[in-house]
């Protein structure tokens, strides 16, 4: 009688988490598809174009490895994408019709992956590489610029949820990324954090700590 | 076919920007600033041999002191969370203008005190743990790194950026719900909205500013005053002097009322 009772109770129950998880599937597979294929709507491109299926990243174009970035960060850079606020004149073009779902979906997709690097098309200079690695450790604070890794976590691993990882992300995109900070339309960083820092960064230590983040592993 | 022309576009881009990079970019930037501040030497003139070993010894345990002064750390900062730039920033109680000070008279505790006893204070308050005996090596080497800070800098003077700022009077009572508000807006994104700091694979990226983990109710940063004082010229990280004087008092105030550890 009581296991009954027990069971009648605790039924709903399961079929509530049974139902969460299956939704959690769903908006993984779904935005595996868009990944993959698009949402089907007109002017939306399917991401693995640049990104690749499994978020790797294009270094030859400067698309970004996205694996592993936060759903937080992931989603709120193609919603600023879409407000304009973040210069991304490439993806401009491409995320328009995303619905919040969408969006969520395919954040939610690429945060859970890891592949391994994509090699850079690059070979980095060992001079830029050892300038790099003293700014990401030391910082240049006569220039108010505090170490990379303070706020970009551990080896440049990233700090949850807004700090994007920068270790392992290919040379184009990171060096693309400082000159749009500094004189571009990047303007959707908190605080204006980053866009302070790229502009007290001289021409050449951009590009040191672009090859040095670049010749580093991604994080797991 | 839409594929392609955005590759286009993008390959475009980056061209657009290798010409920026080499270009026009170079001459937008300004020369590096002269520093009012006395400059300490740099990292890489510390002599090799057992004085250098000792300073460089005392360096990893101001940046990372659970790990190198494990026995004496109660919570999750390092030295280095208040004394910005190892050490070195002004007006985060730097070594350089600490050295030459000591040994002085304190008022907190009514007594000359040496530098070693300053340090020991802020392992016991600031760092929430057990001061390590003054002759131990953890002592030692922290004084060897201050030393070495210091080489050049005139004794017994008190140098500009020494110490933390002293922020004048507020023209209103400093006030914690006006803080709240302000440590929504500018702090919490580091040190998160309970002030439980963040992590980044474990390590703490950003340190507690209350709670457990944090300083406790002995230390500098726990009078209204002094906090103020530090967040006005040291934060947000690299935005220093940019809260309102006002905007320091209230957000020290608001940090000051919330829970953390008593003092021992
Ligand atoms: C045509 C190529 C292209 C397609 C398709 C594309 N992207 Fe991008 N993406 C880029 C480029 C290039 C950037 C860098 C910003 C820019 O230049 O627009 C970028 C930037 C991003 C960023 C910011 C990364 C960071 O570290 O800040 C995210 C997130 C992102 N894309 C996600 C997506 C998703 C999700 C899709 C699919 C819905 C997608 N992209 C489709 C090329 C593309
Ligand atoms: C005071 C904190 C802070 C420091 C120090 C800092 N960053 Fe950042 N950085 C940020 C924040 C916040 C973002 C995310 C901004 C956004 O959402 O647009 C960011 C974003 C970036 C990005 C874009 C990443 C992406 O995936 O699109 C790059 C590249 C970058 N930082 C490089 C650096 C380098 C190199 C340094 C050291 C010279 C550095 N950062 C130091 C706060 C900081
Ligand atoms: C929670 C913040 C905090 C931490 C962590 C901290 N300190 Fe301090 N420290 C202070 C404050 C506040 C003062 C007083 C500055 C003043 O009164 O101008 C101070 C003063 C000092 C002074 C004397 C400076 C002077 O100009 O008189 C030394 C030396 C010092 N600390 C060393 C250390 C060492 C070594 C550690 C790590 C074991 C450490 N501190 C950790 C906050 C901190
Ligand atoms: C961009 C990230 C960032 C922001 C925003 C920021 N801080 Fe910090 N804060 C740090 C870091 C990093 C440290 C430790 C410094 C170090 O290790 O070099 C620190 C240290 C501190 C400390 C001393 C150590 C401790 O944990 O008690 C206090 C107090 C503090 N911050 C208060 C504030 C206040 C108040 C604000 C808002 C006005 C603020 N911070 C905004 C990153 C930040």
């Amino acid at each position: 009688m009581r296991s009954i009772i027990l069971a009648v109770l605790f039924l709903p129950v399961l079929f509530f988490w049974e139902g969460e998880k299956a939704m959690a599937d769903d908006l993984v597979a779904w935005g595996k598809h868009i990944a993959e294929a698009g949402n089907g709507k007109p002017g939306n491109t399917a991401c693995m174009e640049c990104h690749r299926l499994t978020g790797g990243g294009m270094p030859s174009i400067g698309g970004p490895r996205i694996a592993g970035q936060t759903m937080e960060y992931i989603s709120r850079e193609i919603r600023e994408v879409q407000q304009g606020k973040r210069y991304g004149p490439v993806m401009a073009g491409v995320v328009q019709n995303l619905s919040k779902r969408d969006i969520q979906a395919v954040a939610t997709y690429y945060s859970q992956l890891s592949p391994p690097k994509v090699s850079d098309i690059h070979t980095p200079s060992p001079k830029l590489v050892s300038l790099g690695k003293q700014i990401a450790h030391r910082g240049l604070w006569k220039k108010n610029i505090p170490a990379c890794i303070q706020c970009h976590g551990q080896n440049g691993y990233g700090v949850p949820p807004l700090f994007p990882y920068i270790a392992g992300q290919n040379r184009t995109y990171l060096l693309q990324q400082l000159l749009s900070y500094a004189f571009l339309k990047r303007k959707d960083d908190p605080q204006g954090l980053m866009r302070g820092i790229a502009k007290r960064l001289s021409t050449e230590e951009r590009k040191a700590v672009a090859e040095y983040f670049s010749s580093l592993s991604p994080p797991r | 076919m839409i594929q392609r022309t955005l590759f286009q576009k993008g390959l475009l881009l980056i061209l657009a920007l290798g010409l920026l990079t080499s270009g026009s970019i170079a001459s937008a930037e300004s020369p590096e600033g002269t520093s009012r501040f006395f400059s300490p030497p740099p990292e890489d003139s510390i002599p090799s041999g057992p004085f250098g070993d000792l300073v460089r010894k005392g360096e990893r345990i101001f940046t990372q002191t659970r790990k190198y002064a494990h026995p004496y750390v109660g919570n999750d900062l390092t030295c280095e969370s208040c004394h910005l730039n190892r050490g070195r920033k002004a007006y985060s109680a730097p070594l350089w203008g600490a050295y030459v000070l000591y040994p002085r008279y304190r008022k907190k505790n009514h007594r000359v005190n040496t530098l070693e006893d300053r340090i020991r204070g802020c392992f016991r308050f600031s760092m929430n743990g057990m001061p390590p005996p003054s002759d131990s090596e953890t002592i030692k080497a922290l004084v060897a790194y201050s030393f070495w800070m210091s080489r050049g800098a005139p004794v017994g003077e008190k140098l500009t950026g020494r110490g933390m700022i002293n922020l004048e009077s507020p023209k209103r009572t400093p006030d914690p719900f006006s803080g709240k508000k302000v440590y929504a807006a500018r702090c919490a994104l580091c040190h998160g909205l309970h002030g439980q700091g963040r992590k980044s694979h474990g390590e703490t990226a950003f340190p507690p500013v209350w709670g457990a983990r944090s300083f406790n109710q002995g230390a500098g940063l726990f009078k209204v005053s002094k906090l103020a004082g530090f967040i006005k010229m040291n934060m947000p990280l690299s935005k220093g002097d940019s809260l309102t004087d006002q905007e320091a008092w209230d957000v020290a105030a608001y940090i000051d009322s919330q829970p953390r550890p008593k003092k021992p």
